[in-house]
């Protein structure tokens, strides 16, 4: 029975070729795109989730108090003197290691050097973690301070091998180590990721800062991991008391935070988790699932089409003994059948464009077959999908009156079924537009940010970091390469044009409103040619210049600096910060160098000459880019041979600024496009359907007289009038949740009534075209031919 | 066999009844092989389909073979429908997607006739219609005629003891119908088979032993047919 059952669903799949066409490709393409999603939802998911006690770890987080006690930062920074303390004297902490924010420092065999991402972490790490060891002991790895640990990747750029123990690297040009270690390299989904990794005793012994034991630098993060049984509120109500206790002068409390949790819900308010990229993870959940549901509302759109079809073969079946379960059994055998095909079909589209993905969105995921989760998620799919789609026929038509069925009767008690199809095309629709409309938002508001003046000339800028011999032979650097040509001007600063963080309140001047500054300003260290190399615009007053010697106490400050401290004439003002006074000789114009979507702190840039960490560069425009770095490159190289030369152009830097946002387009066009697709395959299914089954009465109606038009619009003209409904449903939905999203960022675009329109247009013109291509070529079709057959 | 008292069917549209049928009182013994006839909308197929169980009187008595059809519940009736009962169509019925003999098997899975009798059954079949070599022929590659030459086998290998037969040769020429005739006869008479068909051609209702003629729902004659073809 079941034998022949499934040769005759096969037989009646490639007899109705064009439905199951429709149906397979569908539900394949919706497949595969949600399933897509959900493995990157699931490699962000498991972020930090990998190692076997992962649920242990906690991250040491600290807020940062206001004046008037209020939190307004919380950040997972911690001091050096917190771990030992708390190691002493809580005892359901089991391991604890103290380690820095990582850094890209040079390591190298020989001659042979990379700069790579290095860790300095205390020896608990490698409980905490259960790195995989290819070689070496993780007992005694990080206990000699010169030592390190190496991952497989690592060892091999460096030696091109992993057979390294106990051979030796040199760290930063200056420090031996000798390798006790090679593991498997880290997943990409972990935020504590390193090339190598090195004791914290060996970073003490060529760090202050580390060494220094104190409550106020916060500088390092700390990672604890708990005994299983321990109550977390509890522990933090201990630290809380026991930080309080022996750091008397500073209020800000830590608190533990499971690591597991930091990169979904690492977004704090007032000191607790309000969320983060957890939103994200919910929005592509819910785009997988709604790019699933148009194709399974294909599926069954298509299943009760056909009910008229079906409702023949019910009676007929019925009146030769089958009973009602053989043929619920039968139905959704059949539709389970078309769902398993549309699987595999999918699984071979994921493997042909997760290359493609990976790259769009720059991570490193694949098809994780032998997790078993995916294949109790697929058979889940298959079955509910097959439930779905093969539910109409199975318990609707099956329960039948055979002499009804065989009469045709079915249109009748039919009406509720063909109203149903209108709200699921309504409905697929409906997403489909929404989906568009976002597509055309989000685009415009990336236009709106790029075209944004970012306050200066981007163009033929470029810089690189101020690594080993460049901090000392600046001067050095700066005379040859001038010289050559290939730069007209160029400075150095602590920090890049564009940066994240240097933020600090201690800032005082005359006439301040309060006692003391709470206001965050952003400084940069620098010497000689800032504002001529980078162009930022001067308001008034001038650039430092060698010409004055009083330069060495100066400083020019933003346009916003200038508001905020309510300046009238500011340029020889004096401001005091570090417990030194500098007179302001410029005020420049506000710039774009943190988030380009909102105003950025106000800016103070002081004269420092140990301001030193990146080097800035205008090109000369007279000669060929190529020429220019090329010449930068080998003139670094000579004075600073042991590093590589990173040399970055400053419009990709500002270009990658929006990568966040690019992404989300992408991939709001990327399935838009699908859906849009998907929804459009299931109406060229329906009114190929309803056009066969009108073959008769149009041949009748054309015998009768009536033109190619008029039977086009008879049989599109219902399908016009639901993507009709469906863009009127769907437009203040989707501007609702635009103008939510837009509500993200302070610099923002503007919804604009055509992108609605257009929208609109846009879907019901493919949609029409769509229509009436079937529609046309029925209309034409000669009437003999329809009226042949009975 | 049959035993039908005072058979009612209605159909109420809004509130008012439209009669199909009415007090329809008669009985068919075993062997018998008789045609129901009347005009275009009398209530035959109706009939018919009451006696086949495809449908339910509105009110009346039917008792099959022994048993009250009316109150026995829907897997026992089936399970009298799949044992006895042979249906044929005008329409021919047959499912396009399987073949002439997947159509022929078909009953028989629903029976659960295990594999190696059905073989032997269809390849009977098949052999008694001369339709060996059509066997694995779709039904749309069939004339009209070999279409109701499949359900007629359809309808037999479950080795029914009646076989209701609605119009079977309303769709066929008159020498095809010819052939359907004499099957039917040959069966009723060689085999004892139970044969009711409803028909509008006196020439067809010669071929059985009794013919009952229906106007707007209600017998108006019950005449048994001398044998003289
Ligand atoms: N579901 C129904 N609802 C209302 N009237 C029906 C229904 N089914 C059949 N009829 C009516 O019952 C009458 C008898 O039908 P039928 O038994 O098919 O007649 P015959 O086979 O003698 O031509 C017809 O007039 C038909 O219109
Ligand atoms: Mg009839």
């Amino acid at each position: 029975m079941f034998k022949l059952n499934l040769k005759i669903i096969l037989r009646s799949i490639w007899k109705n070729k064009i439905s199951s066409f429709i149906n397979v490709i569908g539900l394949a393409i919706g497949l595969a795109a949600c399933l897509m999603l959900l493995i990157y939802v699931m490699y962000e998911w498991n972020f930090d989730k990998q190692s076997k006690d992962s649920a242990n770890v906690h991250v040491v987080m600290t807020n940062v108090l206001d004046d008037k006690g209020k939190i307004f930062v919380t950040f997972n920074g911690s001091t050096t003197a917190f771990a030992p303390l708390i190691k002493r004297e809580i005892p359901e902490v089991q391991y604890i290691s103290r380690m820095d924010y990582g850094n890209m420092g040079l390591i190298a065999n020989g001659i042979n050097g990379f700069k790579k991402k290095s860790k300095f972490a205390e020896s608990d790490i490698l409980k905490m973690y259960d790195y995989h060891f290819i070689s070496g002991d993780p007992k005694t790895a990080l206990t000699d301070p010169r030592s390190v640990i190496l991952t497989e990747s690592t060892a091999k750029t460096l030696f091109g091998t992993t057979d390294v123990l106990n051979k030796t690297v040199k760290y930063q040009e200056k420090e031996n180590l000798k390798i006790t270690g090679v593991i498997q390299d880290l997943p990409e989904n972990s935020s504590n990721r390193f090339d190598y990794l090195m004791p914290w005793s060996f970073y003490e012994i060529i760090d202050e800062g580390a060494k220094d034991l104190n409550w106020s630098n916060y500088s390092f993060i700390t990672l604890v991991s708990l005994r299983p049984d321990a109550n977390l509120d509890l522990v933090n109500k201990k630290i809380d008391e026991l930080v309080k206790r022996n750091n008397k002068q500073i209020s800000q409390p830590n608190f533990l935070f499971p690591l597991s949790k930091m990169h979904l819900y690492g977004k704090f308010e007032e000191g607790k988790s309000v969320g983060g990229d957890i939103e994200q993870i919910w929005l592509f959940t819910a785009l997988a699932i709604g790019i699933l549901l148009i194709a399974c509302i294909n599926f069954m759109n298509m299943a009760t089409a056909k009910s008229e079809k079906r409702a023949k073969e019910v009676g007929i079946k019925k009146t030769i003994g089958a009973n009602r379960r053989s043929l619920i059994v039968q139905f959704l055998a059949e539709s389970m059948v078309l769902t398993l095909i549309s699987v595999i079909i999918a699984i071979v589209l994921i493997e042909s464009f997760i290359p493609v993905f990976n790259n769009l969105l720059n991570i490193e995921m694949s098809i994780p077959y032998f997790n078993s989760y995916i294949w109790l998620g697929l058979l889940s799919v298959v079955l509910l999908t097959g439930l779905i789609a093969g539910s109409y026929p199975a318990f609707y038509l099956s329960s039948f009156n055979p002499t009804q069925s065989l009469k045709r009767n079915v249109e009748g008690k039919g009406f509720f079924s063909f109203s149903l199809r209108k709200v699921l095309v309504i409905g697929q629709f409906c997403f489909t537009i929404i989906l568009i409309i976002s597509t055309l938002v989000i685009y415009k508001q990336i236009q709106f940010i790029k075209n944004k003046p970012v306050g200066f000339d981007v163009n033929a800028l470029v810089e690189m970091p101020q690594d080993g011999q460049l901090i000392e032979k600046f001067e050095l650097l700066k005379t040859r390469l001038l010289k050559s040509g290939a730069v007209t001007t160029m400075y150095q600063s602590s920090v890049n044009l564009s940066h994240h963080g240097s933020n600090f309140t201690g800032l005082e001047w005359q006439g301040m409103p309060q006692p003391e500054n709470k206001v965050m300003f952003n400084r940069v260290g620098t010497t000689y040619d800032y504002i001529s190399t980078n162009g930022i615009k001067l308001i008034s007053g001038r650039d430092f210049n060698k010409k004055y010697a009083s330069d060495s106490s100066a400083v020019m400050v933003s346009a916003s600096a200038v508001k905020v401290m309510g300046l009238k004439k500011p340029v020889g003002e004096i401001i005091k910060m570090f417990d030194a006074n500098f007179t302001i000789i410029g005020v420049f114009d506000d710039y774009i160098w943190d988030s380009p979507y909102q105003s950025n702190s106000p800016m103070v840039v002081y004269f420092n000459k140990v301001g030193t960490g990146a080097i800035t560069m205008r090109l000369n425009a007279s000669n060929n880019l190529q020429q220019n770095i090329e010449t930068i490159t080998s003139i670094t190289k000579e004075i600073n041979p042991s590093y590589p030369v990173e040399i970055k152009f400053m419009n990709s830097i500002y270009a990658e600024k929006l990568t966040k946002e690019k992404t989300l387009g992408i991939l709001s066009n990327l399935f838009g496009g699908l859906a849009i697709f998907i929804s459009c395959l299931g109406l060229f299914g329906l009114i190929s359907y309803s056009a066969e089954q009108r073959t008769k009465e149009f041949g009748i109606r054309k015998v009768l007289g009536a033109s190619v038009a008029s039977l086009m619009q008879l049989l599109s003209l219902s399908f016009i009038k639901m993507i009709l409904i469906a863009t009127v449903l769907a437009a203040p939905i989707a501007y609702y949740i635009m103008i939510k999203w837009l509500d993200n960022f302070e610099f923002h675009t503007t919804i604009p009534w055509w992108i609605i329109v257009l929208s609109a247009v846009g879907t019901i013109a493919i949609s029409l075209l769509t229509v009436s291509y079937k529609a046309y070529r029925t209309a034409k079709s000669n009437p003999i031919n329809a009226l042949k057959y009975e | 066999m049959i035993e039908l008292k005072n058979i009612e069917k209605y159909y109420a549209n809004k509130g008012v009844k439209s009669y199909i049928l009415r007090h329809v009182t008669t009985s068919i013994k075993q062997g018998e092989f008789v045609s129901i006839m009347g005009p275009s909308g009398a209530g035959k197929s109706t009939l018919l389909n009451i006696l086949g169980m495809l449908e339910e009187p509105t009110y009346g008595q039917y008792e099959f073979m022994g048993e009250d059809v009316v109150s026995l519940n829907e897997r026992k009736r089936i399970e009298l429908y799949r044992n006895h009962i042979g249906f044929v169509f005008q329409a021919y019925h047959l499912i396009d997607e399987m073949t002439v003999a997947e159509n022929i098997e078909a009953p028989l899975l629903y029976k659960k006739v295990p594999g190696s009798e059905r073989r032997s059954r269809i390849a009977d079949m098949l052999d008694r219609f001369n339709m060996v070599a059509k066997s694995d022929l779709f039904p749309n590659q069939l004339s009209g005629g070999q279409q109701q030459l499949v359900g007629i086998a359809r309808a037999l290998v479950a080795q029914p003891s009646i076989i209701l037969a609605d119009e079977p040769t309303g769709n066929l020429q008159s020498a095809q119908a010819l052939q359907i005739m004499e099957l039917f006869k040959k069966l009723n008479e060689e085999e004892g088979i139970t044969i009711v068909q409803v028909t509008h051609s006196e020439v067809n209702a010669a071929y059985g032993s009794r013919i009952l003629h229906l106007l707007d729902g209600v017998i108006k004659e019950d005449v048994t047919v001398s044998q003289t073809v």
